[in-house]
């Protein structure tokens, strides 16, 4: 049975088809209605697997837009996707934490990746994907440079504030005062890792521990965040962007094995 | 019925305020439940508990608060400044809180700039933290002291008989609250949280014994009413300040019914009765300082952990929503052990920091109880 998973996000929109295994995946750029981002990456993510939408037996869309998404059959919450789609890519995983656009969460899953525990950060750009484009901007570096280079510092800083507003003076201050932008970066890094460990001990994160969305691409956030949490942290074999679209996936599977199609 | 409440839950001057106003008679604000409204009722004067609700803009509250304060009482004073509680006659501050007791500096010092703004009968209530023998008793001079001010500053006698009269329409208009609540923790609740809010709120803005007489005529309404809510998670509400019955609104549009809380703008302002033997004044400081629901109380938190466990028990809940309002470290901090405790009793959990005033963040929200409600299925 052929199923997908829509994650409609504030900076990105993920779609992922599934039979058993991942048939095709696309991940865009979120537009201004996420009717829209949903119908493109759809497509996009059909087009991969060689589909049509009629193909489609079960939808379940998830992400901060999923309620304006036309074609789903049920939504659930990106927290719920998000434990599913990593239990699934690691039988072994405990805690997930997800680092997004504009929203970073912890949850701690029980062993069929049903969330025990959550913790999300409140009405704020710190620890949040938006803050570290906010810095990488600052900085003049791409994303990805900010967390390549901050494996470089030789004396990493430190940043008295995570408040994505304050911090910009700070780091204004260091560049002005001509700091290495590898040891800026690693404090920006670092201050990041120190905000996301808050949410992780606040659901008394359990191993295996892995990270999904954008941000955990970047290696900087992720070394520190292992020295926070004192523990290493598992990387998953797909693109982390597309752990609640495959976790949106696995869920239209089960929905749909249980005949509850709408 | 229904739509008569929430008319005077979401108007500030409503009918039944401007009808006492018209016939000369004065209202006097106060903000937090540890102010005793019988002294003020009987008074003759009515008691208007103060919400920030109607605000659109914090520019005036911001001005005079620091940074890192409650935003309930920003609200509260950014209503003052643009002279929206200009029809009261007074205003009563109590240390509530930290937050909350700046109220007081930051009303005066804004009346600085905001000619007409501070009411001519403006004072502050102190409220003890602990409970002791010697508390009490300093307590009840305080009480004693605001009873005096009212009387010297309005030119009204409050005499023992009118202080019983207050207690006795109080303590009715409580055990009509706890009935509301009987019917809101049933097995099939024939009213949601939303619309108990607005009831509760009523009982802080119109006269007592008006509002005993609304109630009384909901009540049989709903006793007999068929429509019931069905197959909805049962949730209850813990923390701060919330007097917004669109938040509860969200809440419930997930698919939730709350049937049971312990917030000041709800099961706390009527759990306990005052006794109606003996000293009026001292049976009213004896009630209101020995109301220790409030984190603010020093000392008390196993019984809180208990009225908690009990209320949650009694109307069956399924999940426990525990908030707070940005920098409220009382609740803030008091969540948190909170959720370790009842969580350990196998109740589920969903701590939760949100801003007082324009519900701006009902997405965030949202996804945050579309999770909470998922785990608990």
């Amino acid at each position: 049975m052929i199923v997908a998973g829509c994650d409609v996000g504030s900076l990105t929109a993920k779609a992922v088809i599934m039979n058993g295994s991942i048939l095709g995946y696309a991940v865009i750029k979120a537009k201004s209605k996420p009717e829209e981002s949903a119908a493109e990456v759809m497509n996009k993510a059909l087009e991969k697997a060689g589909l049509k939408m009629e193909d489609i037996s079960y939808c379940v869309g998830t992400g901060y837009g999923r309620s304006k998404i036309p074609f789903v059959n049920l939504t659930m919450s990106e927290i719920a996707c998000h434990g599913k789609g990593a239990q699934w890519i690691m039988p072994s995983v405990r805690t997930v934490i997800d680092i997004g656009g504009q929203d970073c969460k912890a949850m701690r899953l029980d062993k069929d990746g049903n969330i025990l525990k959550f913790s999300t950060n409140d009405k704020c750009a710190a620890g949040t994907g938006r803050f570290l484009e906010v810095m990488a901007k600052l900085l003049g570096v791409s994303l990805d440079e900010l967390g390549t280079i901050s494996e470089n510092a030789k004396d990493p800083l430190s940043l008295s504030s995570t408040c994505t507003v304050w911090v910009q003076a700070e780091v204004i201050h260091h560049l002005n005062s001509k700091k290495p932008v590898e040891d800026i970066a690693a404090a920006i890094n670092r201050a990041m890792a120190i905000r996301v460990g808050i949410l992780a001990k606040q659901v008394s994160a359990e191993k295996d521990i892995c990270m999904s969305g954008g941000v955990a691409k970047n290696k900087g956030v992720v070394s520190h965040l292992e020295k926070v949490l004192g523990v290493k942290i598992k990387k998953l074999k797909y693109d982390p962007q597309i752990v609640g679209a495959i976790g949106a996936a696995i869920i239209a599977g089960e929905k749909a094995k249980g005949g509850k199609m709408s | 019925m229904m739509n008569e409440w929430k008319e005077i839950a979401n108007t500030m001057g409503n009918t039944y305020l401007r009808k006492w106003k018209e016939s000369g008679r004065a209202a006097v604000g106060y903000p937090c439940t540890y102010v005793p409204d019988e002294v003020i009722y009987a008074a003759d004067i009515l008691p208007y508990r103060l919400r920030g609700t109607g605000t659109t803009s914090s520019s005036i509250g911001d001005t005079y608060f620091g940074p890192v304060i409650c935003s309930f009482p920003k609200c509260v004073l950014q209503l003052a400044g643009e002279g929206r509680f200009n029809f009261l006659d007074g205003t009563i501050i109590v240390p509530g809180c930290d937050s909350m007791r700046r109220l007081d500096e930051c009303w005066r010092k804004a009346a600085d700039d905001y000619k007409g703004i501070l009411p001519g009968f403006f004072h502050y209530f102190g409220v003890p933290h602990k409970v002791t023998d010697y508390s009490l008793m300093w307590f009840y001079e305080e009480t004693l002291k605001l009873k005096e001010k009212l009387e010297k500053h309005f030119g009204v006698t409050i005499t023992d008989k009118a202080l019983k009269g207050a207690i006795s329409v109080y303590n009715e208009s409580r055990k009509l609250l706890m009935q509301l609540d009987k019917l809101r923790v049933k097995d099939e609740p024939v009213i949601n949280g939303e619309d108990a809010l607005s009831i509760i709120l009523a009982s802080t803005a119109i006269p007592r014994d008006e509002f005993n007489k609304m109630l009384r005529k909901t009540l049989s309404q709903l006793e007999t009413k068929k429509e019931t809510i069905k197959g909805k998670k049962r949730l209850m509400l813990v923390g701060s300040i919330n007097d917004d019955p669109e938040f509860m609104k969200v809440i419930e549009d997930c698919g939730a019914v709350i049937v049971t809380d312990t917030m000041c703008f709800g099961s706390r302002s009527y759990s306990d009765l005052t006794e109606e033997e003996g000293d009026p004044l001292f049976a009213l400081a004896k009630r209101y300082l020995n109301h220790a629901y409030c984190p603010r109380m020093f000392g008390y938190y196993k019984p809180r952990l208990k009225n908690i466990m009990d209320r949650a028990k009694e109307a069956k809940v399924d999940g426990i929503i525990l908030q707070n309002i940005r920098f409220c470290d009382l609740h803030g901090s008091e969540n948190g052990i909170f959720e370790r405790d009842l969580e350990k009793e196998g109740i589920p959990c969903m701590r939760m920091e949100r801003e007082y005033g324009p519900l701006t963040e009902s997405g965030r929200v949202k996804m945050r109880i579309d999770a909470f409600l998922e785990r608990i299925s």
